[in-house]
């Protein structure tokens, strides 16, 4: 299991009217290849600003005072924090809106790509008036290009007798992937291989007609131009950006793999079990429902496959029965893919489901880290352990509340942040801030009731 | 399990005291923060400033107009034995306009006449108007149809051509361009009015209000008036910037048939036949209404600031 | 509901407030009882039986003893008909339909003009300014353009027939062509052009390019004074609009997305941001129609503005109420159009 991103020290803060508020406070997290995160806290916990952070997507307001977040051999803060350090707490929102320019500019490749965030609210995080296909199909064009402009290609290139052939195939091995891929490449036909068994994967269409949607792949035809333009693509990887600027040349190319990329949509979507997704697709956000929104979000997010995907409260605005298929989905990805996930969310309940390892936090700060099972059965932090002691469960208890509020961050407590309510604080609580110290394997929490005997007193 | 509970009782002792402290304080606080705001933002201060010198100049050419040497306020003193308009000099401040006129002497009465005459439109029309817009989204109904619709018709003709030919009925006088304006703009502040009664009055608080059993004119005073008074105030002050030059718009194009009455845009338009040979004349009034303009802009969003809840974090 | 039906549904209501703006221009017009109206028709030098007989068949005619609303009626058969009155000003005397059809193309020509220089010039430093938010380029056109709001309209265009006309001598500032250039030409005879009226297109439509460049020249103060006045507040809202765009959850997730950030202005963030201004462009339009008011009795720039301000002048009654209504008319089709236009570009409204 290797580590796929790391996240060392963080500490941030935003610049309001009404004082500077310490969101996150040392945050130490990584996270590892094929693994669900799950990040839990109260709101105002700092779970969210630490995946919008990891993004690289910082308001204005936002300052990074030190720490790093390393992803993909690039850390994401590197130009906020440098400024920060160098500008001794002058700061100004003018300058910090350029560095944000820059990040944005250097996370371009990455963005979308090898990370991607689906946000809590599937009602405001798609355009209003961009066509729901078009959204999805974009972030391909951007990053998988080549793979369009071979699909298209490939549909141009192809004959029915190969189609009939491959239907054969199909039907023999019961759509064996690694088959039938290897079927489409051996003829030239690399890029048909995805078409063919999404169409054969789909769930609401009779056999007979996926085989005939399967047949009419072929001979679709293409204009010279557009053919050497797709070959083009297919060759440099994208669209070259000289390219793109051209005023009609770059529109045709645009056009064309865009036209490819709602296609591939249709496939995403049916995927995430969304009927008539070729309807769909022609869409605007608000004629969809709030399930289907959110799904064509995850779409969005996994279009290009990445490595990770940030979740922030996905399921949060959405019913119970919604709420269940995401889940899935969540375990199906991971399993098939090897897709890491950081599942940001204040239902531990939820986190119980699908999560491998569980992060808590609290005052801006992780305060344990476990496998899931260890955090439900032998919690470590107080915090926790009466976090789980509040969920409400069939048994008859009485349900216990932790006494106090959320501290204002522009204030935060001394040393522990949690220490105004936690019913073991001790005298050393309020004086130093816990290191995370290890309870049992995998298994760390910040608490002075663990390090004891370990160093320092 | 001691220590637990001695704990939480200090806490609760602590929050108690807070809670109450705060209840009282926070008004003052509040107030605090509002004026440190505002004069943070040195614009609406200067905004403030020059407001206040305009006004001092309306006031003392109002009530003791020797003070500064001005013999009749309410007309201008043409000098037909020099009427070419004269460039500044110490005699002459501002320089001269057709016919012979001194434009320190003109503007300095102008200024007055001009603020009376706006101050007397934003006041009756907007109080007209704030007043039937409230009532009317209150109402609903019949009432707020009618109302709407007529705005609606108001609002089908562009403002400066009805005021022209309202004013033109009345009689081309200065007062009765006043009362035109008035007239047009009334629709304005009642669409605006009813609009903010509307949102507040869908607010959640409202009908948690309703629901607890409060009276609907209690409703209507301590809760819907002072969301809605405080925008319905800005706007005001926002507008009487361009009242101000809508009238010298109005007076400029020669509203007012042989006029002899100090006026800031037929000032401007005096010496508009000698834009050429003696630009000052045209540069001096105009930019004192623009200077005023941007002054009573920069106070009000300033006031808008300190007044808009949003935009305090 | 589909596009079509909201087309038809505001069409429908198109009609209601046409009447609105019939009654309202009937009621100013006989608001100062009949003798305004008479006025109109009744040549002052008129004395004695002459006159009475006069007034006598026009009341009759014009059913002036009848109770108003019956009279409503009456007034708007006749304008329905054409029949808008008389107007008798210095640049032009005859029935009001005549003025309208001779002066109405140049005001539309500046005010097309102004149009498009304002959403040329407006749109791209609106996003300019909210893009580079506090830079020093977004400070001078905020300054800028703050300034030019407070300025009356009157006062820019003498701000630039200073700056242009007198000191640099570049482009003329009075009237609409320069008349040596067309003092013996068979397509312009006493001040109007044929066929279209408007002289920069009849010269081209004559291949006299010399008086197309000229009347091109005429052209530019006043369609410029017009595009300042109001570019002002097209920029503010702009800018206004594209800041709270760019706050919104699904812009954060166009960056997450990786695409480039010229696209996440320009389309993205645009296309949102554009919509209120569309809205509000309404409002925009009639500050656009009593600017050109100002405008045109500056320059002497021979439109309906002009002639507002002419037939104001010389208490002019037939053409005032006629200017008014027609002013009128102006505003509420351009508002049905702009309502139509919205639809189209909001996904949101049709469905």
């Amino acid at each position: 299991m290797s580590e796929i991103l790391q996240v060392r020290e963080l500490k941030e803060q935003f610049y309001t009217r009404r004082g500077i508020y310490k969101a996150l406070n040392g945050v130490e997290l990584k996270l590892n290849r094929g693994e669900v995160f799950g990040l839990a806290g109260e709101s105002g916990s700092g779970k969210s600003t630490l995946g919008l952070t990891i993004m690289g997507l910082l308001p204005r307001n936002a300052s990074i005072l030190s720490g790093s977040v390393l992803f993909d051999g690039i850390d994401v803060v590197a130009p906020m924090r440098d400024y920060a350090s160098k500008s001794n707490h002058r700061f100004s929102f003018r300058k910090n809106e350029r560095i944000i320019k820059k990040m944005n500019e250097e996370l371009e490749g990455v963005r979308g790509k090898k990370i991607a965030m689906v946000f809590q609210d599937p009602m405001t995080s798609l355009n209003p008036v961009l066509e729901v296909g078009y959204q999805i199909a974009e972030t391909m064009l951007f990053h998988q290009s080549s793979v369009l402009a071979m699909r298209r290609l490939a549909r141009a290139k192809a004959k029915r007798a190969d189609l009939e052939e491959a239907m054969k195939v199909i039907k023999n091995t019961n759509g064996d992937e690694t088959v039938v891929e290897r079927f489409f490449e051996e003829r030239g036909l690399k890029g048909l291989e995805e078409q063919v068994l999404s169409i054969w994967r789909r769930p609401d269409l009779p056999d007979a007609r996926k085989e005939k949607l399967i047949l009419s792949l072929h001979s679709e035809k293409l204009g010279a131009f557009e053919s050497k333009v797709l070959k083009l693509v297919q060759e440099r990887g994208s669209v070259p950006s000289w390219f793109s600027k051209l005023p009609l040349f770059g529109r045709l190319a645009k056009k064309v793999l865009i036209k490819e990329g709602y296609r591939k949509a249709v496939e995403l979507l049916s995927t995430l079990e969304i009927p008539n997704a070729d309807k769909i697709v022609r869409m605007y956000p608000h004629e969809l429902s709030g399930g289907m929104r959110q799904r064509v979000v995850i779409a969005i997010a996994l279009a290009n496959n990445p490595e990770v995907v940030i979740m922030d409260e996905p399921t949060s605005a959405l019913d119970v029965t919604v709420q269940a298929q995401i889940l899935d989905l969540v375990k199906h990805l991971k399993t098939k893919f090897n897709t890491s996930f950081i599942f940001i969310s204040h239902d531990l309940s939820v986190l119980a489901e699908v999560c491998d390892r569980i992060g808590i936090m609290y005052g801006g700060r992780l305060v344990e880290v476990a496998k899931t099972r260890e955090v439900f059965e032998s919690p470590a932090h107080p915090y926790t352990k009466l976090l789980i002691a509040a969920i409400p469960t069939l048994e008859e208890k009485q349900i216990q509340e932790i006494g106090g509020t959320v501290p204002d961050m522009r204030f935060p407590p001394s040393g522990c942040m949690f220490h105004p309510r936690c019913p073991y604080a001790m005298e050393v609580c309020r004086q130093r801030v816990p290191e995370m110290v290890k309870v049992s394997s995998d298994h760390h929490t910040a608490c002075f009731l663990y390090s004891q005997g370990e160093g320092s007193t | 399990m001691l220590h637990l509970e001695r704990m939480k009782g200090e806490e609760e002792n602590r929050e108690a005291k807070k809670n109450n402290e705060s209840y009282r304080s926070g008004r003052l606080e509040n107030l605090k923060v509002s004026v440190s705001v505002f004069i943070a933002n040195k614009t609406a201060l200067a905004g403030l400033l020059i407001f206040i010198i305009f006004i001092a100049d309306a006031l003392i050419v109002q009530f003791d107009p020797q003070l500064i040497g001005i013999q009749s306020p309410n007309l201008l003193v043409p000098n037909f034995q020099n009427p070419i308009p004269l460039p500044p000099s110490p005699e002459h401040p501002f320089g001269t306009t057709y016919p012979g006129i001194d434009l320190f002497d003109g503007i300095v009465k102008a200024i007055r006449i001009d603020l009376a005459y706006s101050f007397f439109v934003v006041a009756v029309g907007a109080s007209i108007g704030a007043i039937v817009g409230i009532i009317s989204a209150w109402a609903g109904g019949m009432m707020d149809e009618i109302v709407m619709r007529l705005t609606d018709i108001v609002f089908s003709i562009p403002y400066l051509i009805l005021a022209l030919a309202v004013g033109f009925i009345l009689g081309r006088s200065l007062w009765h361009m006043s009362i035109a304006l008035a007239l047009t703009w009334w629709p304005l502040y009642a669409r605006y009015a009813r609009s903010q009664t509307l949102s507040t009055k869908e607010l959640t608080f409202v009908e948690a209000a309703k629901a607890g059993g409060v009276g609907r004119g209690m409703i209507m005073f301590k809760h819907i008036l002072p969301n809605v008074l405080p925008p319905i105030f800005i706007q005001i002050s926002l507008d009487l910037g361009s009242i101000v030059v809508i009238f010298s718009t109005l007076a400029f194009i020669g509203f007012i048939p042989n006029a002899d009455i100090p006026e800031l845009g037929y000032l401007t338009s005096l010496g508009l036949n000698y834009v050429q040979t003696a630009p000052w004349a045209v540069i001096f009034p105009g930019l004192v209404i623009t200077v005023f303009a941007l002054a009573v802009n920069l106070l009000g969003d300033g006031l808008r600031d300190v007044i808009d809840p949003r935009r305090r974090s | 509901m589909k596009l079509w039906a909201y087309v038809v549904r505001r069409l429908l209501l198109f009609i209601p407030t046409l009447i609105g703006l019939t009654f309202i221009v009937f009621i100013l017009s006989h608001a100062g009882g009949n003798n305004l109206v008479l006025a109109e028709y009744i040549n002052p030098r008129l004395t004695g039986e002459a006159r009475t007989l006069l007034i006598q068949k026009l009341t009759e005619e014009f059913h002036l003893n009848q109770p108003l609303y019956i009279q409503y009626f009456y007034w708007l058969y006749q304008v329905l008909q054409g029949n808008w009155g008389f107007t008798t000003t210095p640049i032009f005397s005859g029935t009001v339909i005549t003025a309208i059809d001779l002066f109405f193309p140049n005001t539309a020509m500046i005010t097309v003009v102004a149009s498009v220089l304002i959403w040329a010039i407006g749109v791209p430093l609106g996003i300019y300014s909210s893009v580079n938010r506090d830079s020093v380029g977004d400070q001078v056109l905020r300054v800028g353009s703050f300034t030019l709001y407070a300025m009356p309209i009157y006062l820019i265009a003498v701000a630039l027939i200073i700056a242009l006309g007198v000191y640099l001598k570049l482009i003329p500032f009075s009237g609409v062509v320069n008349p040596i250039l067309v003092s013996d030409v068979s397509w312009y005879k006493n001040g109007i052009s044929y066929p279209t009226h408007i002289i920069l297109i009849d010269s081209m439509l004559h291949g006299a390019w010399q008086v197309t460049w000229d009347s091109f020249l005429h052209l530019i103060l006043p369609s410029l004074t017009l595009a300042l006045a109001t570019v002002a507040s097209i920029i503010r809202i702009l800018r206004a609009s594209m800041l709270e765009v760019l706050e919104q959850d699904f812009i954060r997730l166009a960056w997450s997305k990786g695409i480039p950030a010229k696209l996440v202005y320009n389309l993205h963030a645009r296309k949102n941001a554009l919509l209120p201004v569309l809205t509000l462009y309404g409002v925009t339009v009639a500050f656009l129609l009593g600017g050109a008011v100002v405008v045109e009795t500056v320059f002497s720039y021979p439109g309906i503005g002009y002639w507002t301000t002419q037939a104001l002048l010389n208490n002019d009654v037939g053409g005032i109420m006629a200017s008014t209504l027609l002013f009128g008319l102006i505003l509420v089709t351009a508002n049905l159009a702009l309502d139509i236009l919205y639809a189209f570009v909001d996904p949101r409204i049709r469905y």
